[in-house]
């Protein structure tokens, strides 16, 4: 099955070259070798009827024809040895962290704009800077509760930041129930190696936000808020109300009275203390933010200044995620934690800067132009494949509003070998782990791993057709 | 002005706090960072001398809703979720045996008597009320192809008829996705597993090939959600609301089929040939899946009015109207006990008097028009039941 597999002269993660597997990918290479053809769609259709069954699935908003569908599903396992692992790990907690103290610094004195590392009109003109949150306290001044940062690799096979995810990251269920259902289909490749456990992600979550409980209560109220069945990610969120044994709760579900949340239970109101919300921060309150809203809650904002009710993750964050801002994350780790950045950033050329805007202009051919505010993989131009129709119609857009542009050169991913028909071939992946914030921070070994499974796309995003991998963690010493 | 002198002193503390900008995770973390990069011994930590926050005095909020000691409270819509996921689920299983007990019928008889294939069918679509809807008529009055063929095809898959399989199951389902968190993965499985069964793409072959095999399914699908629920399903308020939904349904539906059967049956009563007659006070046995029960109570006599009293009354038949009254009036005083103990409530009430009334009641009331009269009461007191439910659960 691995005949005619090509290395596509980009970092292969199994392949150092053509037919030698990488040291960590021996097993996996010898016992999918000696497994034939109909043997391994088995347990590809097996593991699909699983995700239908227990109704794993997301929503494709542009596809008229099906709300649901099952997340596709890769069987070959990505592997990430624990040496990789360890710069992951500290890099992305030194990243939280600074992340974190820039959110509170942003939202109270703002000395990293008032000694102009970061321009501040950049951050002002931010459309997810949140006035209302200037000189809220929140508790132990954490912001970015839940991140999930999506990183790829470069030719050399160095880990580069891609985007940092302060808002609202999904994806995390299908971490827990790719492995679930790769226990299940490949049992005996699954013993061969000694892989990290995905599975107390719940419960740290849970302890996560029980960490944002104020005042001392014995069993505070915790809830997670959805805008609904029709949500993309409503599996996620009913998943881990579930997993965490806690109530999810719809905006219509909840109700403020004086400046206190409650929800509406069979015996009556009922206080809630901390809410993990799923709603972006546009649709927390109509009050406060779009008055059109019906997913939220009216009054919430008032009562989350209060301090009555806690919100993971806290509103504002979005700031940190608009793309502009993301080229200073390694100078807010210079600034806050005097530490140089352990995960580099994808260079990235910033269009509201007259000279990055020149270059960006002049070599659109060469770079890929995002949207500062878009995510999923909306409001894209991949340069080196667009027409030039479609590069003239970003140019005029640039120009007409170049604050909501970034430009990066287009970087090779990395492959990874994926079941294609009825044999392996290159596909391309990133990888988004999921780091936990309440007292201190936890990452978890592991994430998900996205494939692009179109041949040569470089798009992994599941709004756009990704699938996904089970992604192995090796434990030290092994 | 002194104590301005001292707010100003105030403010420019807090200023430096804020600028060391540390929560102490964060203090800990440099710290270990720096400990492990330069390797060099810590000099005393002078981070202690730095003043921390004021600690803020706890305050007692108070909590409307005390924990109960039998479970946490519920949301109301979870509730209400419960409850229609169970109706519907309830419902798909009466509708699939309605049709395939009258198919079967109608396989004996058909011949025989091609006036009653119509009068049959129609009593179906009157159960379902769907007689008197635009569909309904339509399929009724088309002819171009076997009646039994169009009815079966209208109550299975066809998405317009809300009382078609694919609809209850649909909608079932739908209730069942939006309180996942709060039902048993075993009783998502199994619901789930079921509605794609009837949307596969060999679904409409299958039918094709036997309707009465895709009817069990369903049926068999429905007697394993409700077991699986039994066995996974904590027995608290939750499955209390499922319990009272799928036998006020199953009170309902019972009620319609004798209704109804009873109509076209006493109707044809004197013109009928014994066999035939009784074929047709079988399948209504069969209908509310009581004719084995009925057989071992009254051996080889089928008799109308006693047949009445049998659904109506019996006290083991977890089939009849007075079964199942009792365990809605059990799950409703379950559900009040936990949720308001010192108030009477409504829909306990209205349950319990229904109660009652049937286990005092006796054959004799059920014949000729006393019956239509005890069915009609017995309707409207559930009718009247579940819209208490409605007001005093889910409505807040």
């Amino acid at each position: 099955m691995f005949k005619n597999y090509i290395l596509n002269g980009v970092y292969d993660e199994m392949f150092q070259e053509t037919g030698v597997p990488r040291p960590h990918y021996e097993q996996v290479f010898r016992q999918l070798q000696n497994l034939s053809n109909p043997a391994f769609q088995r347990r590809s259709r097996m593991a699909d009827l699983t995700f239908r069954n227990q109704g794993i699935t997301f929503t494709v908003y542009k596809d008229a024809s099906g709300v649901e569908r099952i997340f596709p599903f890769d069987l070959v396992p990505r592997i990430v040895t624990s040496d990789e692992w360890k710069t992951i790990d500290r890099g992305l907690e030194q990243r939280i962290i600074a992340l974190n103290m820039f959110c509170h610094d942003v939202y109270h004195k703002q000395h990293i704009l008032r000694e102009n590392v970061i321009p501040p009109e950049l951050i002002y003109s931010a459309k997810m800077f949140r006035r209302e949150m200037i000189h809220v306290n929140v508790p132990n001044d954490v912001y970015i509760h839940v991140c999930g940062t999506d990183l790829v690799r470069d030719k050399d096979g160095n880990y580069l930041v891609l985007e940092d995810n302060g808002r609202t990251p999904s994806g995390v269920s299908y971490v827990i129930e790719n492995r679930a259902v790769m226990k299940r289909v490949l049992p005996t490749l699954f013993d061969s190696y000694s892989v990290r456990s995905v599975e107390d992600y719940p419960f740290n979550l849970l302890q996560c936000l029980k960490d944002l409980v104020r005042h001392p209560v014995d069993d505070p109220t915790i809830v997670v808020l959805t805008p609904g069945i029709y949500n993309s990610a409503y599996f996620e969120h009913s998943f881990l109300a579930r997993q965490m044994g806690v109530e999810l709760v719809e905006g219509k579900d909840l109700i403020v009275e004086n400046n206190k949340v409650y929800m509406r239970t069979t015996a009556g109101l009922r206080l809630v203390d901390v809410i993990y919300r799923r709603i972006d921060d546009d649709f927390l309150d109509p009050l406060c933010f779009r008055p059109g809203s019906i997913l939220g809650i009216p009054g919430l904002m008032n009562a989350y200044r209060c301090g009555n009710v806690a919100l993971a993750n806290a509103v504002g964050t979005g700031v940190c995620d608009d793309k502009a801002v993301y080229p200073y994350v390694p100078e807010m780790i210079k600034f806050y934690l005097k530490q140089e950045p352990i995960l580099n950033n994808v260079p990235t050329y910033i269009c509201a800067k007259d000279q990055d805007r020149t270059y960006v202009l002049e070599n659109l051919d060469k770079l890929v132009v995002k949207a500062t505010n878009e995510s999923g993989g909306y409001g894209m131009l991949m340069g080196h494949q667009a027409s030039a129709g479609e590069r003239e119609d970003f140019a005029r857009k640039i120009i007409h509003d170049p604050r909501n542009f970034i430009a990066q050169p287009v970087i090779e991913l990395s492959q990874h070998p994926s079941l294609v028909g009825d044999h392996f071939e290159g596909r391309r992946v990133d990888l988004r782990p999921y780091i936990l914030y309440g007292k201190k921070v936890i990452v978890t070994p592991g994430g998900l791993t996205r494939v692009a499974l179109q041949e040569g796309s470089l798009v992994v995003n599941s709004s756009q057709g990704g699938g996904s991998k089970d992604t192995w963690v090796l434990e030290e010493g092994r | 002005m002194s104590t301005q002198a001292g707010s100003g002193e105030e403010e420019k503390k807090t200023v430096k706090q804020d600028w060391a900008m540390q929560t102490q995770s964060q203090k800990a973390y440099m710290q270990s960072q720096s400990q492990s990069q330069s390797q060099t011994p810590a000099a005393p930590a002078p981070a202690k001398t730095q003043a921390l926050a004021p600690v803020q005095n706890p305050t007692i909020i108070p909590r409307r809703v005390p924990r109960s000691p039998t479970g946490r409270p519920m949301l109301s819509r979870v509730a209400e979720s419960m409850y229609w996921m169970s109706r519907y689920m309830e419902r798909a299983e009466h509708v699939a045996r309605i049709v395939t007990v009258n198919f079967n019928m109608l396989m004996d008889l058909g011949e025989l008597a091609p006036t009653m294939q119509e009068k049959q069918w129609q009593g179906v679509m009157q159960i379902l009320r769907l007689e008197n809807t635009a569909e309904g008529r339509a399929i009724l009055s088309n002819s171009d192809r076997n009646i039994g063929a169009r009815v079966a095809e209208f109550m299975s898959f066809n998405t317009a008829n809300r009382n078609s399989l694919i609809s209850c199951l649909t909608k079932a389902r739908e209730n069942a996705r939006s309180i996942r968190e709060s039902i048993s993965a075993e009783m998502w499985e199994t619901l789930n597993t079921l509605y794609w069964s009837l949307l596969a793409d060999d679904a409409k072959q299958r039918m094709e090939e036997s309707p009465q095999q895709v009817f069990q399914s369903v049926i068999m699908g429905s007697m394993l959600f409700q077991g699986v629920s039994d066995q996974t399903l904590p027995h608290g308020q939750g499955w209390q609301f499922i319990q009272l939904a799928k036998y006020l349904e199953r009170v309902d539906m019972t009620c319609r089929i004798i209704d109804t059967k009873f109509d076209i049956l006493r109707a044809d009563e004197p013109t009928i040939e014994t066999p035939l007659r009784n074929i047709q006070w079988m399948a209504v046995l069969r209908s509310c899946s009581s004719i084995e029960a009925y057989r071992r109570r009254h051996v080889g006599d089928l008799d109308p009015q006693r047949l009445a009293a049998f659904l109506i009354l019996d006290k083991e038949s977890p089939r009849s109207v007075r079964y199942c009254v009792r365990e809605a009036q059990n799950a409703i005083a379950g559900i009040a006990a936990a949720v308001h103990p010192q108030e009477i409530d409504l829909t306990e009430r209205i349950l319990g008097r229904l109660n009652s009334q049937l286990e005092f009641s006796e054959s004799r009331e059920f014949s000729g028009a006393g019956l239509k009269y005890v069915l009609r009461q017995i309707q409207e007191n559930t009718a009247e039941a579940a819209s208490a439910v409605q007001r005093s659960y889910f409505l807040h």
